[in-house]
């Protein structure tokens, strides 16, 4: 199988797309694949926001930053303003400013059941499930940055998707027959190289190709096992799962899940629904200061120390050395469109030098 | 292609190791144009030749560029701006922060003209050349060059030394608006042009892109036939073009005429992703084209892979980062080399605390037996405490590396060679006052130019 799968390989990178025709629900060679063209946090949200955030939302730094130092007040030394204020983003400290940070309320969240149990902190989805684990909403979902459909980020993360093939992610499904039920898939990530394909308005379009990077994307390769029922695909977690994430100026960040797993609403041409994990509270606050500044942030009104607070309170697995945990209950949501991924040859013949993610996904690839 | 550091020392006419004066330029590297008496064009190690007066200083301007809430610097044709008053206050231009706050160490603050000193044309200079004289605050006559007005740096200190614009990886726009040095323009054919990077200074096309050499090709002949042209495309030469320097013109087929560079004919790669590209090198016996490469790093350092690209690290496997930082003042001074207030720094890599500091972004020690082998690298002491050069034998202080005579460091959170989790450390992505990594190859996005 190895030797016919060079060949379609070696043929689809000469442009030549799949040797194989589509079927009608979008298999080809037991294979469908999917291009993540946009994604969020999942934010749960009552039309006027006023059940979760019953006390308003949280001031961003341009707000905060007036109400120490009003326009018309004595300005100082920049030391114990701007510089300060600098300071405590790129450093920030487990103590809490004067202006309280307003967490989100209620028993409703987005997300999946984690660890499988039903805690007393744990949410109900919209949908009636129990058990979910998601109390990174807690931090985000007064912060208005993150709430749809005016949040800043929520607008711009789509123009970020469109304008950086960094920050393309791949979704190959192996081994399907079905995408309406399958009971033993394989789920691969990617970074991608290409751009996606839009129409002349700008949105999203299904059946273009994209390379697998396999030169410098290797931290985002990884190998999910899964199932498809009733056109829903469910994976089994991985241990660790990098996302890129770049925003604005020349900033090359990543995310990074614990336990992360798919669970994803198949059609032909579209995938959508969530990545859920535990997100490394220390790599998640860095992403963001370092991929938006200050000014950037002050867009959706996000000031990021009192985020940091709230996570470290917030985080529930995998406590260090000393008890406190580093990792925090999160979700994304996402939406993906069909993709022809393509992989250069010398990759998969050199399978053997790669991770043992990348090995499973050659040797998953090896069996189509 | 792994971008290779290499020493360009002797191309240079510098003496590697010591503290010699930089030699003129290779008048074979540059178009040679009329000069007020007594200026020079010299060979520096990362800018190639720069034009320098008659002490061997090199020039530089400060044109017009805009920052988030303003454009700062000079306008071309217009009077300088660069005065003698020491500005007390922010400019309130760099996004959310408001102005009107007293900027740090006003006690020891310089004004712009004493850390940019004008370049003073004498009382009976003449224009020649791209060269005129305007006249600047206080009626001083002051050199312009293409109607930029003409500065000094107090940072350097040799002949050849271009250390007033070591931010040049991170200027422009919410960077900050630096000065830059005044340049001859390259001796390259018009369809070519020099792109000064991270690296040492690439040769492309005109728009941007890179070109490559093989080493299949012989004198005037390519190898390349009809297939590989499809990938690699011959760069055509016009009718009426004309050889230059080292840049000659062959047939490549009746009625063909390619580009040659020292011989070899030069081409574009079909799958390049982005200009100033070095994708094409990846292919075995092809290369990018140098006008000259950036001096080595010291020994022990190396060049690891990253997510994105390539970055340089230091004997212990772990990312390079530089600190870049410009005031938010009227005159934008540097704020990024030990001299300056360390009250910036110390506010991004420890929340105020230089102990702190130092556990985050850690100095790059120098070993004992260390040996300096260019200008662009060289040993400091610091005093980790102020942030400040210090003496050989004061108390606690550290022999630490530094790039452009700015200490260079590690990121605490780095764990393994190639994370640059201290990447975009401080303001507007690291580029405003912060941390960024020493870029050397980005495929995605234009880190390390």
């Amino acid at each position: 199988m190895k030797r016919v799968m060079l060949a379609a390989a070696t043929f689809a990178a000469l442009g030549g797309g799949s040797v194989f025709a589509a079927e009608p629900d979008g298999i080809t060679n037991r294979t469908i694949s999917y291009v993540l063209t946009d994604y969020d946090f999942a934010t749960y949200q009552t039309p006027d926001g006023k059940t979760e955030c019953p006390d308003g939302y949280n001031d961003g730094p341009r707000e905060r930053f007036e109400r120490y130092f009003p326009k018309d007040g004595p300005k100082g030394p920049l030391l114990g303003a701007q510089i300060a204020r600098e300071g405590a983003i790129w450093g920030p400290t487990m103590e809490d400013e004067a202006i309280p940070f307003k967490y989100a309320q209620g028993k409703v969240a987005i997300g999946l059941n984690l660890d499988g149990k039903e805690g007393p902190n744990d949410f109900v989805s919209p949908e009636g499930e129990k058990g979910v684990d998601n109390q990174l909403y807690r931090a985000l979902g007064c912060v208005v940055n993150r709430r749809a459909p005016g949040g800043s980020l929520t607008v711009f993360v789509t123009t970020f998707m469109q304008r950086y093939n960094f920050n393309r992610v791949l979704v190959e499904i192996t081994d399907v027959d079905s995408i309406v039920d399958d009971d033993d898939v394989t789920v691969t990530t990617y970074r991608g190289r290409d751009a996606l394909m839009v129409d002349a308005a700008g949105h999203f379009l299904p059946g273009g190709s994209n390379r697998a990077d396999h030169k410098w994307g290797k931290k985002f390769i990884s190998a999910f096992k899964g199932r498809i029922k009733d056109g829903v695909l469910t994976t089994d977690p991985v241990a660790h799962w990098y996302m890129p994430a770049k925003y604005t100026f020349q900033d090359v960040t990543t995310r990074y899940f614990r336990d992360a797993r798919f669970r994803l609403s198949l059609t032909p041409d579209r995938a959508s629904g969530l990545l859920a994990g535990y997100s490394d509270v220390e790599t998640w606050y860095r992403q963001i200061i370092r991929s938006l500044s200050t000014h950037h942030l002050s867009y959706g009104e996000e000031y990021a120390p009192p985020l940091y607070r709230a996570l470290n309170r917030l985080a529930d697995a995998y406590p260090d050395e000393t008890g406190r945990n580093t990792a925090i209950s999160s979700a994304l949501e996402m939406n993906f469109v069909r993709v022809y991924v393509t992989h250069p040859a010398k990759a998969v013949a050199a399978n053997e030098d790669a991770a043992p993610e990348t090995n499973r996904a050659a040797r998953a690839a090896d069996r189509r | 292609m792994r971008i290779i550091v290499q020493c360009s020392a002797v191309a240079l006419g510098l003496l590697a190791g010591s503290q010699a004066n930089a030699a003129p330029a290779d008048p074979r590297h540059y178009e040679t144009e009329l000069m007020p008496p007594g200026f020079q064009v010299l060979a520096s190690e990362l800018e190639g030749p720069v034009f320098a007066d008659t002490s061997g200083k090199t020039l530089y301007i400060w044109p017009l560029n805009k920052i988030r809430n303003g454009d700062i610097g000079e306008a071309k044709g217009k009077a300088p701006t660069c005065s003698d008053e020491v500005q007390r206050v922010n400019s309130g231009f760099m996004s959310p922060y408001p102005a009107g706050f007293d900027l740090p160490e006003l006690d020891r603050r310089p004004s712009c003209t004493q850390e940019w000193p004008p370049v003073i044309a004498g009382a009976n200079a003449k224009p020649v050349g791209n060269f005129a004289i305007v006249e600047g605050p206080g009626g001083r006559k002051q050199w312009t060059y293409e109607g930029y007005p003409l500065y000094t740096s107090v940072r350097d200190k040799l002949p050849g030394d271009v250390l007033g614009s070591a931010g040049r990886q991170t200027g422009g726009g919410d960077g900050g608006v630096y000065r830059r040095p005044v340049t001859p323009k390259a001796n390259v054919p018009p369809a070519f042009e020099v792109f000064t990077v991270q690296a040492g200074r690439l040769v492309g096309v005109s728009s941007g892109y890179s070109i490559y050499t093989s080493d299949r090709d012989g004198v005037h002949k390519s190898n390349c036939d009809a297939l590989c042209a499809k990938t690699w495309r011959p760069v055509a030469a016009g009718e009426l073009a004309q050889a230059k320097g080292d840049w000659t013109v062959f047939q490549r087929a009746p009625g063909l005429k390619q580009w040659a560079y020292k011989g070899k004919p030069v081409y574009t790669f079909t799958g390049d992703e982005k200009e100033r590209s070095y994708q094409g090198g990846d292919e075995p016996g092809w290369h990018n084209v140098w006008m000259q490469q950036a001096p080595p790093a010291p020994a022990g350092f190396s060049v690891q892979d990253t997510h994105t690209g390539q970055v340089l690290a230091s004997p212990n496997g772990k990312t390079v980062y530089f600190y870049s930082c410009t005031d938010d003042a009227h005159d934008q001074l540097l704020c990024d080399h030990p001299g300056a207030p360390q009250a910036y720094r110390f506010a991004i890599c420890g929340g105020g605390d230089p102990a702190r500091c130092v556990k985050t972004f850690p100095y790059i020690p120098a070993e004992a037996n260390a040996k300096i082998t260019s200008r662009a690298w060289s040993i400091m002491w610091v005093d980790p405490q102020s942030g400040r050069e210090a003496k050989a034998d004061q108390s606690g202080a550290l022999r630490v590396w530094a790039y452009r005579d700015r200490p260079v460091y590690n990121f605490a959170g780095d764990k393994q060679p190639g994370d640059v989790e201290g990447d975009a450390w401080g303001e507007f992505n690291g580029r405003k006052n912060g941390f960024k990594a020493f870029w050397l190859r980005d495929d995605f996005d234009r880190n390390g130019e």
